[in-house]
């Protein structure tokens, strides 16, 4: 009966949290992944469209505030201010956390992003690993590549058993968190394989190729 | 400009994911509600405690227009319990259990809801009540180093006695440190080693090594690893899956 009760009022006050709460949450877990795994995880175009058309009226208010130079309001303004900072400072970390990775392995990405029309990289970055790349490209070329033998020349030679294209390390051990129950995923042992069970609330130590699916169906957190 | 740093989260950045902990303010000023980005604040009228995130609450703090009521756990009485749970022979394995979850949030549909705000599941730091006074007196929270610290360092006026608050927090720190580093023996190139309890400084501490050796290990050991796949494979596809031929096989290869 007090389980029932329990549920009805969960359900009710679920809604209640407001998007924006919502929003920080999710945007905080997306820097979080991005800043521990060790591949780049697909952008999420709505919520940080949404994020910023936020930071951008926030902006205009704090701008209308100072403008009526009322004295109370200053407090008010301090606060206002140092929250856009923290905002400002998770999306320049996670857009940079994004940039590193794309700049360590660019052709694997350039690769990826190619063969699928996924949602792997925003325009803008996209846009950025073509240009970089081309320049990158051309002055290696102009400097050392021309004077090499013909069939020496590539810089994405994926011939004779060895690739040129550097691709992140899957089986990088993570720390995650499991949000829900997700199933049971595989360990390799040293001598077995074994399954362990990931629980609603439980920190693992695990293999980023192991829990990667749950991150991405967002059943597992990275930490 | 690329991030120069390496994966995983640095110490100031769990510093910085702990300034959104919620904790319970006593305000002195009123203050009206907020609409901030990430969320309404509730009006502050004294002496009505109310929830803040702890960024704000420390502003407040410092232009002395609030006080900080410290949770429950950051007490002489509730780091004591924690410190005998964790110093007891027969829990001497596991860490403190950590606060209690809220209710999911919903339920999973399928591959495109990654982030999907609507189905957002909350955890550390924006669990509702772990830092507040609603939280449990004999459990950590996830953040419980730092917010302990912070509010040690800001609000120590708040406590009824922060030097014996300061005290038990620094001895639990010892106890659960080498607590920790008494696990790593576990540690093998294949990772798979249940945390539950440790919390976020805590593994922003360890995680270099941890990985380190991890990763190390892996590839140590990355042909053998290789073989034994094979031959996991080869027993499925001739339907000999496990069982005594394995064994007999590991132990011709030793």
């Amino acid at each position: 009966m007090d389980d029932d009760i329990q549920d009805i009022l969960n359900s009710v006050s679920a809604p209640s949290i407001p998007q924006r709460t919502r929003d920080l949450q999710a945007l905080t877990r997306a820097w979080v992944n991005e800043r521990t795994s060790p591949e780049l995880l697909s952008y999420p175009t709505p919520l940080i469209e949404r994020v910023m058309e936020r930071t951008k009226k926030q902006i205009e208010t704090i701008e209308d505030i100072t403008g009526t130079l009322d004295p109370r309001s200053n407090f008010t303004l301090v606060i206002l201010q140092t929250e856009l900072e923290r905002f400002k400072f998770i999306v320049r970390s996670y857009l940079r956390a994004r940039i590193a990775k794309i700049d360590a392995r660019p052709l694997h990405y350039r690769a990826l992003s190619q063969s699928e029309p996924t949602t792997l990289l925003s325009p803008l970055e996209q846009q950025y690993l073509q240009s970089h790349q081309a320049l990158l490209s051309s002055h290696y070329n102009s400097s050392f590549l021309a004077t090499f033998p013909q069939s020496l020349q590539k810089l994405d030679d994926t011939s004779g058993g060895v690739s040129m294209v550097d691709k992140p390390d899957e089986e990088t051990a993570v720390f995650c968190r499991a949000l829900r129950d997700a199933g049971s995923v595989e360990v390799m042992g040293e001598t077995a394989t074994t399954d362990v069970e990931l629980q609603r609330g439980d920190l693992w130590l695990l293999r980023w190729s192991a829990v990667k699916d749950a991150v991405v169906r967002g059943d597992v957190e990275l930490v | 400009m690329a991030l120069p740093l390496p994966p995983g989260l640095t110490a100031s950045e769990v510093g910085f994911l702990c300034e959104m902990e919620f904790v319970t303010v006593i305000p002195r000023q009123r203050l009206d509600g907020l609409e901030l980005l990430g969320g309404p604040t509730q009006p502050l009228k004294p002496p009505f405690p109310t929830p803040l995130p702890l960024w704000l609450a420390l502003l407040l703090k410092k232009q002395k227009r609030a006080n900080i009521s410290p949770p429950p756990w950051l007490s002489v009485e509730g780091l004591s319990h924690i410190l005998d749970f964790e110093t007891d022979t027969r829990t001497a394995e596991v860490f403190s259990p950590s606060q209690a979850l809220p209710p999911p949030m919903g339920t999973r549909r399928g591959y495109e809801d990654y982030l999907d705000a609507e189905i957002v599941d909350f955890s550390p730091p924006f669990l509702p009540k772990s830092s507040t006074t609603g939280a449990q007196a004999e459990a950590l929270p996830y953040h419980w180093l730092e917010v302990g610290h912070l509010l040690l360092t800001h609000a120590a006026d708040d406590f009824d006695d922060a030097e014996g608050v300061r005290r038990l927090l620094r001895d639990l720190r010892e106890v659960r440190m080498s607590k920790l580093r008494k696990g790593f023996k576990v540690l093998d190139a294949g990772a798979g080693v249940k945390l539950n309890g440790v919390g976020a400084m805590e593994i922003a501490e360890v995680r270099g090594f941890v990985g380190g050796v991890v990763d190390g290990l892996r590839k140590i050991n990355r042909s053998r690893e290789e073989s034994r796949k094979e031959r996991e494979a080869e027993d499925r596809e001739n339907g000999l899956g496990g069982g005594s031929y394995q064994e007999d096989d590991d132990d011709m290869q030793l």
